[in-house]
């Protein structure tokens, strides 16, 4: 390797954003082209990155490793693996298009674009991180751009929502924080050296009790994140409340950290606790998906309802990972990065009209497809992605997902189901509030139709729906090793036994449609 | 071999002579103020550099001078080195209140120094009789720059108070030392660990009453709780700009004499006295915490989250002289940015100002950026956000709680820094989101000094650089042990 491709993927936007704050402040039409052609030679990395990816190797690859404090055993130590490698490029994919369509941020527009450009590196960080520390570190200071991205460019209840946004988050930190130490103590006492690398914690012998404890302190942090059911009532204030580019990273990456850190943290580090506990969570996420689905189809607000679809469509992820079976662990990672692409174009969708109109009340608008027919067809298109319409990306996600459930709890995998039902209620309904019938409101008549810029912030979107949906076999090629492995280790620790295997049938849907 | 080290007494004496110069220049010539500085500089200058010849001559040869009275060890010499050092940024964030004083500013000048002089003693006693001295110096130096401004009733009712109390806890702490004395019959440090390694008391209440009394006596001049009740009132009464100075050189001095007493002439009743400083330590986290919450001046919310933080850094002490290389890095990073803090107030509300209501930073952002830019910087760090130098240093304190076995305390720590948000990220909404300062029709630009912007930047440095570089900071503290 000539160079250090991870550590470039997360310092490279860290050093856009002193490049845009040192910007010289009589060129303010300087910035968005600066930021943006940043964030895309960051997503050309990614783009490396996923090319240069071994396939069939499921451990870590491309690891950077250098001692920080080598007295307290923390290291800069990166690694990427096929759970990790898609959620980086999800993430690098989100930025140029969060960053396109805030060209329109007036106020203060350097300060924003530099704290979205930390905000991308801190999220690289998070999910190349495998030392606890360094985690901890990218995990909670990514609070920071996020907190003043809704609360100076936020909507009116932005203080209230920034601050309920930190203070849940940094409650669950504080749990984890505690855990972390508490690994690095008995990793003290067993190795006679602290260290908190994540390969060398794998190798700990942790008892049953202080298992049950950690999954709990770590599982609070990631519940709050995800959010599971009861820790999500942050959510609908924050995404509704952001930006248009903090509402997209918010629902596209900030989420997956807590679905991430279950998969990364939570089932490899106490096997134990989690073939226990997985029942429990994974009910935990079937209510969500029907509580998250039921409270959507009521929400008066356009915003407001995709906020609660992702509780919704999060809860798909955690039932999959909790399954414990490699269809449903696989289905649960390609689904946080659908949902990322998804809800991501479902959120800027709903900033162009917010621009347009100033507001997001769907009884404010209806027949809009006469005026504006390229966002109707836009919005429909998406709003199919995102209920799972087969050929698009998430029927590949919650159909993988459901599979995987269905061998180790059927009830759950059946009530499940019904959540896709629910999806095309709530947003099928809210397409035909907004879109269909004839225009009564004089100015949903005369609205402008998209733009070159907002056609060309979509396109990319709805090119990778597409390609996902019907050819998803290069992405799990990659994923599944990674997935393989850490049900292996959770097999080989525990007396689980996968309920049965159903690998003969469960052919990927996408041989079919090669 | 001779009991004689002048290299043990270097930095005071600079600081001394310092004083005495300053004091003979000033009623012989009347220079100006500013010559007064210079004089001041160069006192802490040559304290700095005695402080670090200490440590290059100490680090292999830890010794004990003066029949016992005083260590020339890393622990000394480093704290020797942190006090000039904060001395310094101090008196920088401490100069438009000197120049106000007019002919006054050189026993301004003079008392600094006095009480730079007697904590630095308090790290390197060796003797109770010793540290006592050593406190006695410090606390009265301070006493006198709490009432300094004293035709202000706050400033005298700051100085009264802080007398009363702090005598009070002197004496406590003087019968702490008479118990300790009446149990291991001896009064030096080191005399009393030898005793107590080599002998069983067969009756250890008087010694535990002693190590109590001691404790609780030093509690209170780092403001932990329940012996807090004075830092609110003084640190607000107080002129803005030695607010600051009190707390951050108080909480070095005292932890220092507090980690010193503890592990080395205690060091045997670890199991005895660690379930103490551990309660004291959660209940100064949760008062601390939740007082400040309920603040509306800023210098009360300071002087409440400084309870809370001598709480975090309790919480390292419990592991003993395993914990001491992070509580001084905890103590000696929090000291700058307690420093930075009052010295953005005292820009903000006026050097002398008592009354700093939150009010005073709405939309600071706007008025001036670097002073709301330093500010929202320290409140992040004193949170215990990433990349600043509170995180890791809590990170530390929590990992040594831990592997001491006080699992609850480091729990309680980490919830309690949670709530603690609520007050510092209230200041950062205020300056950077607060709908005030857009409506205010002409904001007032607000002129930061040159000193005071060189104290911020220096402040700032620390807080960023021992955040995401801690390496060098800890191999030093690592090596900062007492003898």
């Amino acid at each position: 390797m000539g160079f250090n491709v991870l550590s470039l993927l997360i310092w490279l936007p860290v050093a856009g954003a002193a490049v845009v704050i040192g910007l010289p402040r009589r060129r303010p039409e300087l910035v968005v082209p600066v930021a943006f052609a940043l964030s895309v030679l960051t997503l050309g990395l990614a783009g490396f990155l996923v090319f240069d990816f071994e396939t069939a190797n499921g451990g870590f690859q491309f690891i950077e490793k250098t001692a920080i404090a080598p007295d307290l055993g923390i290291d800069y130590h990166l690694g990427v693996d096929g759970i990790s490698l898609f959620l980086v490029a999800l993430t690098a994919f989100l930025f140029p298009i969060s960053i396109l369509a805030s060209v329109n941020v007036a106020d203060r527009r350097k300060e924003f674009m530099a704290a979205v450009l930390l905000l991308e590196g801190a999220l690289i960080g998070v999910f190349l991180a495998l030392d606890l520390v360094l985690f901890f570190v990218f995990f909670e200071v990514l609070l920071v751009p996020m907190y003043f991205l809704i609360g100076l460019w936020g909507g009116e209840r932005r203080l209230e929502a920034a601050l309920k946004f930190f203070l849940y988050t940094a409650l669950g930190s504080a749990f984890l924080l505690v855990g972390i130490i508490f690994l690095s103590a008995q990793a003290n006492d067993q190795f006679g050296s602290p260290t908190f690398n994540y390969l060398e914690l794998l190798n700990l012998d942790i008892s049953r009790s202080a298992q049950y404890w950690l999954f709990g302190a770590f599982g609070v942090a990631f519940a709050i994140k995800v959010p599971l059911f009861p820790f999500h009532t942050w959510l609908p204030d924050a995404h509704t409340e952001a930006p248009t580019a903090g509402s997209v990273v918010l629902a596209g990456v900030l989420l997956k950290m807590g679905t991430y850190g279950f998969l990364r943290f939570n089932l490899n580090l106490f096997p134990e606790a989690t073939v226990q506990l997985a029942g429990f969570l994974a009910a935990l996420g079937v209510f969500g998906i029907i509580y998250g689905a039921a409270v959507a189809i009521v929400q008066p607000d356009l915003k407001r309802l995709v906020a609660y679809s992702s509780v919704s469509h999060l809860g798909f992820v955690v039932l999959g990972i909790f399954a414990l079976t490699s269809q449903g662990v696989s289905g649960g990672v390609i689904q946080m990065v659908n949902h990322g692409l998804t809800t991501g174009a479902l959120f800027l969708l709903v900033g162009m009209i917010y621009e347009r109109r100033h507001t997001r009340e769907i009884a404010a608008y209806g027949g809009l497809q006469k005026a504006m027919p390229w966002f109707a067809g836009f919005f429909l298109f998406t709003a199919f992605a995102s209920a799972g319409l087969p050929g698009l990306n998430g029927f590949v996600g919650e159909f993988l997902i459901l599979l995987g459930s269905y061998g180790r709890y059927p009830v759950l995998a059946i009530i499940a189901a019904f959540g896709v039902l629910l999806a095309a209620v709530y947003l099928l309904w809210a397409y035909e509030r907004v879109f269909t019938g004839e225009p009564d409101k004089e100015e949903n008549r005369v609205l402008s139709d998209l733009g070159l810029r907002e056609v060309g912030i979509l396109v990319p979107l709805v090119a990778l729906v597409v390609l996902l949906g019907v050819y998803p076999k290069p992405a799990l090629d990659r994923i599944e090793p990674a997935v393989e492995r850490v049900l292996d280790r959770i097999e080989d620790r525990t007396d689980f036994e996968p309920p049965l295997r159903i690998d003969d049938i469960a052919v990927v849907p996408a041989e079919d449609d090669q | 071999m001779t009991e004689i080290s002048y290299l043990a007494v270097g930095p005071v004496a600079a600081l001394t002579l310092g004083v005495v110069v300053i004091l003979l220049v000033e009623v012989t010539w009347k220079p100006p103020t500013a010559w007064l500085g210079a004089i001041a500089g160069v006192s802490l200058l040559g304290g700095f550099i005695l402080a670090v010849a200490q440590w290059v001559e100490a680090s292999d040869d830890p010794i004990i001078r003066f029949r016992g009275m005083l260590a020339l060890d890393p622990f000394a010499a480093f704290g020797a080195v942190v006090l000039t050092v904060l001395g310094a940024v101090a008196l920088l964030v401490a100069w438009p209140l000197v120049v106000e004083q007019g002919r006054r500013a050189a026993e301004f000048i003079a008392l600094v120094l006095l009480a730079l002089a007697g904590m630095i003693l308090m790290a390197a006693a060796a003797h109770f009789i010793m540290l006592f001295l050593a406190l006695e110096v410090a606390s009265i130096s301070l006493y006198v720059l709490a009432g300094f401004n004293r035709h202000r009733a706050e400033s005298n009712e700051a100085s009264i108070k802080y007398f009363l109390l702090g005598s009070f806890a002197s004496a406590v702490f003087l019968y702490g030392v008479a118990l300790s004395y009446a149990a291991t019959g001896s009064l030096s440090l080191y005399d009393t660990a030898e005793f107590l390694g080599e002998t069983v008391l067969l009756d250890s209440a008087a010694l535990l009453a002693g190590i109590g009394l001691l404790i609780v006596g030093l509690a209170f001049k780092v403001s932990a709780a329940p012996f807090h009740m004075w830092a609110p009132d003084v640190y607000q009464g107080a002129a803005s700009g030695v607010s600051g100075f009190m707390t951050a050189g108080a909480k070095v001095a005292g932890f220092a004499a507090l980690a010193r007493i503890t592990v080395t002439s205690y060091g045997p009743y670890i199991s005895d006295w660690a379930p103490a400083v551990g309660a004291i330590a959660a209940l100064s986290v949760l008062v601390g915490t939740m007082l400040a919450i309920a603040q509306s001046d800023i210098k009360r919310m300071l002087a409440y989250s400084s309870i809370a933080h001598a709480g975090f850094i309790l919480t390292g002490l419990v592991a003993g002289i395993d914990g001491v290389p992070y509580v001084w890095f905890y103590v000696v990073t929090y000291a700058f940015q307690v420093l930075g803090a009052f010295a953005v107030v005292s820009v903000v509300s006026g050097p002398s100002g008592a009354k700093s209501p939150l009010t005073d930073y709405a939309g600071l952002a706007q008025r001036a950026p670097v002073l709301a830019g330093s500010l929202a910087l320290l409140m992040f760090s004193m949170a215990g956000i990433p990349l600043t130098a509170g995180f890791l240093s809590k990170l530390y304190v929590f990992r040594e709680a831990v592997d001491a076995g006080y699992l609850w305390l480091a729990v309680l720590g980490a919830v309690a820094s949670v709530a603690g948000l609520f007050f510092y990220l209230r200041v950062i909404v205020l300056m950077y989101m607060s709908p005030n300062g857009e409506k205010s029709p002409a904001p007032t630009d607000i002129r930061v000094g040159d000193p005071v912007r060189l104290a911020l930047t220096s402040v700032a440095v620390v807080t960023l650089a021992f955040g995401i570089v801690p390496g060098p900071l800890l191999d030093v503290v690592t090596s900062a042990l007492p003898f």
